[in-house]
Order: structure tokens, then C-alpha cells, then sequence
């Protein structure tokens, strides 16, 4: 999530919003987020309807403005990759 | 015997950590209502506005 943090000024260039997800309470994600200086929402999926929905561990999906899936990456994120996606979704017309 | 009747569920567990659940490119995501650090979100709050990065991970406090 720190590297979200890190290049979240990108991806508010872009018009992303970056969501994370785990099934951590609230309070400890409050934590978390104070620890690391998150500015970006954490959910809390803790009764998994979420994973349940996406997928199990540590997986990103890059959703379009319209609602529509243009990235499954499974494992660590990798922002340079999810980042030049969402440019080529930023320059269709 | 028993391992070899054990494999087929030994190598699908390992593959879960990673695996979408029949999601594939293309498809709409589906739609969700959650509570988060920042209020209730709902992914159809960003259509038509903003592109969303939804990062699943393990657990708070950990690498990644």
C-alpha cells in the first residue's frame, strides 16, 4: 500500500482513485493508514463479500470509468504497468 | 495412494493465493458497497468519473 501512497499523485492525474482491500477491521486500518500516511480509502472486507466477488489474496483489478475490467494483476502491484494502462485509457476519445 | 488422491487438491489450494474468480478483461467488474477508512464506497460512485484500482491484499501491517 506504501507504493500506492507513493505514486498517488500520479494516479490522481490519471483520474484513478485507488481503493485497497483486506479483510483487516476498520480500526486497524485506521491505524495502518496513519502509520503509513494513506490518503487514499482502505476497505474493510472482513465478512469477504468482496473477495468472494474479485478474487482470493493478493490480487489489483484496474476498472474503467464505465465499469469495465482492463487489468487482472495478480501478486505485489506493479504501478508503472497498472499507470501506462490508465494513460491509454485517458487518451481514447 | 492417499497422496496421489491428494494431489489434484494440494496444487488447486496452492494456486488459490492468486486466482480471480472468473473475472476476465473486458467483463464489467462487479458492483460493490463497502465501508472503508474514508466513509461507504460504492464502485458506482466513480463511473463516469474516475478510473478505480482495486488492491486487494493480505493483511495491514505487512509488506505490499
Amino acid at each position: 500500500m506504501r507504493a500506492f501512497q507513493d505514486d498517488l499523485l500520479k494516479f490522481e492525474s490519471l483520474n484513478a482513485q485507488v481503493l485497497g482491500v483486506s479483510a483487516d477491521d476498520l480500526e486497524t486500518h485506521k491505524r495502518f493508514s496513519a502509520e503509513l500516511g494513506l490518503q487514499f480509502p482502505l476497505i474493510s472486507d472482513s465478512d469477504r463479500k468482496l473477495a468472494g466477488l474479485y478474487g482470493q489474496g493478493r490480487i489489483s483489478f484496474l476498472i474503467d470509468k464505465e465499469g469495465v475490467i482492463r487489468l487482472i494483476q495478480p501478486g505485489f502491484p506493479k504501478n508503472e504497468e497498472i499507470l501506462a494502462e490508465i494513460q491509454k485509457l485517458e487518451k481514447k476519445p | 495412494m492417499n497422496t496421489l488422491i491428494l494431489l489434484p487438491v494440494l496444487i488447486t489450494l496452492a494456486l488459490l493465493p492468486t486466482q480471480a474468480i472468473g473475472l476476465v478483461i473486458g467483463e464489467k467488474a462487479p458492483s460493490f458497497e463497502a465501508s472503508s477508512t474514508q466513509g461507504m464506497v460504492r464502485l458506482s460512485d466513480f463511473q463516469g468519473k474516475k478510473h478505480v484500482i482495486l488492491a486487494f491484499y493480505i493483511k495491514d501491517f505487512t509488506p505490499g
